[in-house]
């Protein structure tokens, strides 16, 4: 791990020292090519579940997850190239992107891989800090104001998460704070603490992964950063934002019934962030801000998976999979549809498909998939969600998103159609068109249909490992608990008809009405 | 000795909700970070050289000094001066004596054997102060200040609750923070460079 990181800050920082963009490209592809002989690296000397330099550990999730970054940095860094080149910066723009979007990557790994929730949250800082000079790079005052904004408002927000870290650490023994010896201690903590703990760390950490409250940084870094860029903060930054709560998720379910209260909040909050995207879906003028509130929508779905729990657990991480693979896409394509109008105003913009087909039919096959049209891996995420809702009964839930998720449906169709069928609304100066960008910005898209279809025993195996993390919660008595098994062990069947690769998805862990009801009869 | 330490400080967390010279506020954070270190001493129960040592730079070289020469610098580049308006002093003194008394209704509910209570509420309250400073001024550096105070409280809360975090997880923490106002402070006179304003009305222009 101390050579991957050495090896990777090493050749991040070595733009600043070499003279042409065509060596910058090369060291870029070098990093990127570092990557992916890390991951396969501990996939062939069969490193998984290693603790390395005692403060990471390389579990299913952060493998999973650096494997999707890796993949999103590849298509990112193609794209930047020819993106900063039509914007016509400097060379040492040029250089200082590269820098700090590798900088940014190895910050995102070492979230993924931190085994204690200190340095997690260390890390998670200083992605603030690289993607700071990603978000200005443009230089001009809107990227100003973000800039600030981002930076201010993530480090405020941390320093709450870090207030919640410190609480949580009172149930500590002997100032351990590896993920493992919470999960053991967490038992013995105060209810109070570990609540005020949860809602501060979710808070916090709602910044990065683009949730309520804190979404608004998120958005404003979209869009004042270059496309390719916002297509790796969109997805591996957000994905890191998504594995910290993740962890502290898993750390709280032996919390008992301070678990119960924490995945009612995350429900909340799914629900206002979902609420959040719908209505600003409708107000965007703006496509990079339109797919930014499209993350907000599509993470707070996840924040409900995680609530529900349950086989919605499972659809929630694999939500996140297929979700960086569309939406880095949508970045990609709404990237060059900037080269082509110089600008992503809504209003203004439009005719792509006689301008440019395949970019065009790659953002509306893009904006199908986002909605969950089948064959969508979201649409599988989103059924699987809505299933375990109605399994646990909580119809109100499945209306209110229903309703939410009709109006984000209305707002993102009509202006993908608008794009390529509406005339141009002013003069525009359009440029010639990169067909061959296109081709390869789509390439993202085809991954998650094909994920939608068929989804690999690998992936599969790998979140069902993820997820089995969370054990099933002790109920109030033992006697309640047994039952409660049992029920879900009947149901067990029922569960596997919809979601055929969920065998080690935990039970459901919060007795319902129903389940009240049948635990009686079983007694 | 530590409950006339943490008297002094809840009086500089009221002076800087009545202070309208950013160098005031300077001076305060200076003193809060002296403050910090006479409570970390006092609060020793043995010596320890190297526990001693990194108390000493968090505190007194971070926090005392390093820190209010950063925001010095930025002052004198900038030429910023004072708050606008006196309005919103007399309305952040209100609200900071309501969150005095929100902190103290909190601590007494949230407390528990393990904590020190005077302690705890302090430090509830000096984040209350910070997040009370963000909201109600106007000039983003004031909001930097606020930000500070926050991190001043969060330490303040860490010596409450008694935990003591591995020697490098603090170091790591303190180099974070460090970064991130160097990057506030650069971006704050980029701003006023490109701008002409520290006035966070003037970062109201992204909008949908």
């Amino acid at each position: 791990m101390l050579t991957y990181l050495i090896i990777s800050v090493i050749l991040a920082v070595l733009p600043l020292v070499v003279r042409t963009e065509r060596l910058t490209n090369i060291i870029a592809a070098l990093f990127f090519l570092v990557q992916v002989v890390g991951i396969a690296l501990v996939f062939y000397f069969d490193r998984v579940d290693t603790v390395l330099l005692s403060i990471f550990r390389a579990d299913s999730m952060a493998l999973l997850f650096h494997a999707l970054m890796t993949a999103v940095l590849g298509f990112s860094l193609l794209h930047s190239s020819s993106y900063l080149k039509a914007e016509g910066i400097s060379t040492r723009s040029y250089k200082a992107y590269y820098t700090l979007l590798m900088l940014l990557a190895v910050a995102i790994t070492c979230v993924y891989y931190s085994d204690n929730i200190a340095m997690t949250w260390v890390f998670l800082e200083l992605t603030t800090i690289c993607s700071a000079g990603i978000i200005y790079h443009r230089e001009f005052k809107q990227s100003l104001e973000a800039t600030w904004k981002y930076v201010f408002v993530c480090s405020t927000g941390i320093a709450m998460a870090y207030l919640g870290i410190l609480l949580l650490s009172t149930v500590a023994t002997e100032g351990a704070l590896d993920y493992a010896s919470l999960k053991e201690a967490i038992v013995e903590g105060n209810p109070l603490y570990l609540k005020v703990a949860f809602l501060l760390m979710v808070v916090g950490y709602s910044c990065k992964m683009e949730i309520f409250p804190l979404y608004t940084v998120g958005v404003d870094a979209n869009y004042a950063a270059p496309a390719p860029a916002s297509a790796f903060i969109s997805t591996a930054l957000v994905n890191a934002g998504f594995l910290s709560i993740m962890r502290i998720y898993n750390l709280y379910a032996s919390a008992g019934e301070v678990f119960v209260w924490a995945r009612h909040l995350l429900i909340l909050i799914g629900v206002l962030s979902l609420a959040v995207g719908a209505m600003f879906l409708r107000r965007a003028n703006n496509y990079k801000r339109f797919l930014s509130y499209s993350t907000v929508e599509n993470m707070g779905i996840v924040a409900i998976g995680l609530g529900i729990g349950g086989v919605a657990l499972w659809a929630a991480v694999f939500h996140v999979v297929c979700h960086t693979f569309v939406k880095s896409s949508m970045f990609f394509h709404v990237g060059i549809m900037r080269h082509v109008y110089d600008s992503y105003s809504i209003n203004r913009i439009g005719n792509y498909m006689n301008i440019n087909r395949v970019g065009a039919i790659g953002f509306i096959v893009g904006t199908l998939v986002l909605l969950a049209f089948p064959p969508s891996p979201l649409f599988v995420s989103e059924i699987m969600i809505f299933s375990e809702i109605v399994t646990v009964g909580k119809w109100w839930l499945l209306i209110l998103m229903l309703v939410l998720m009709c109006v984000v449906l209305y707002s993102i169709w009509s202006r993908s159609l608008r794009l390529s069928y509406h005339s141009n609304q002013d003069e525009l100066h359009l440029t010639a068109v990169n067909r061959r960008l296109s081709y390869i910005a789509s390439i993202p898209l085809v991954v998650a249909v094909v994920l939608g279809l068929w989804q690999p025993k690998f992936l599969t195996d790998m979140i069902d490992t993820i997820i089995t993390d969370t054990p099933i919660v002790k109920a109030k008595t033992e006697v309640v608990e047994q039952n409660i098994v049992v029920f879900a062990e009947k149901q067990q069947p029922a569960v596997e008809h919809t979601a055929p690769n969920t065998s080690a998805v935990p039970v459901v862990e919060e007795p319902t009405e129903n389940e009240d009801v049948n635990a009686e009869n079983l007694e | 000795m530590i409950l006339s330490l943490i008297i002094l400080y809840v009086l500089t967390l009221i002076y800087l909700s009545m202070a309208d010279r950013f160098r005031t506020h300077t001076m305060i954070l200076a003193l809060q970070g002296l403050l910090l270190f006479g409570l970390a001493i006092a609060r020793m129960h043995e010596f320890h050289p190297v526990e001693m040592g990194f108390i000493i730079v968090e505190t007194l070289v971070f926090k005392a000094i390093i820190i209010p020469i950063i925001l010095i610098h930025v002052i004198r580049k900038t030429k910023i001066n004072r708050i606008t308006s006196s309005s919103s002093q007399f309305g952040s003194l209100v609200m900071s004596v309501v969150a005095l008394v929100a902190s103290c209704t909190i601590t007494y509910y949230m407390h528990d054997d393990s904590t020190d209570i005077i302690s705890f509420g302090v430090a509830l309250y000096a984040l209350l102060s910070g997040l009370i400073l963000i909201v109600m001024r106007k000039r983003v550096f004031a909001h930097l200040v606020g930000f500070l105070v926050i991190e001043n409280g969060v330490f303040l809360f860490s010596m409450a609750i008694g935990v003591e975090l591995p020697m490098l997880i603090n170091l790591a923490i303190m180099l974070d923070i460090l970064i991130s106002i160097l990057v506030l402070g650069m971006f704050l006179r980029r701003m006023d460079n490109d701008m002409n304003t520290d006035e966070s009305e003037a970062l109201t222009s992204i909008k949908d």
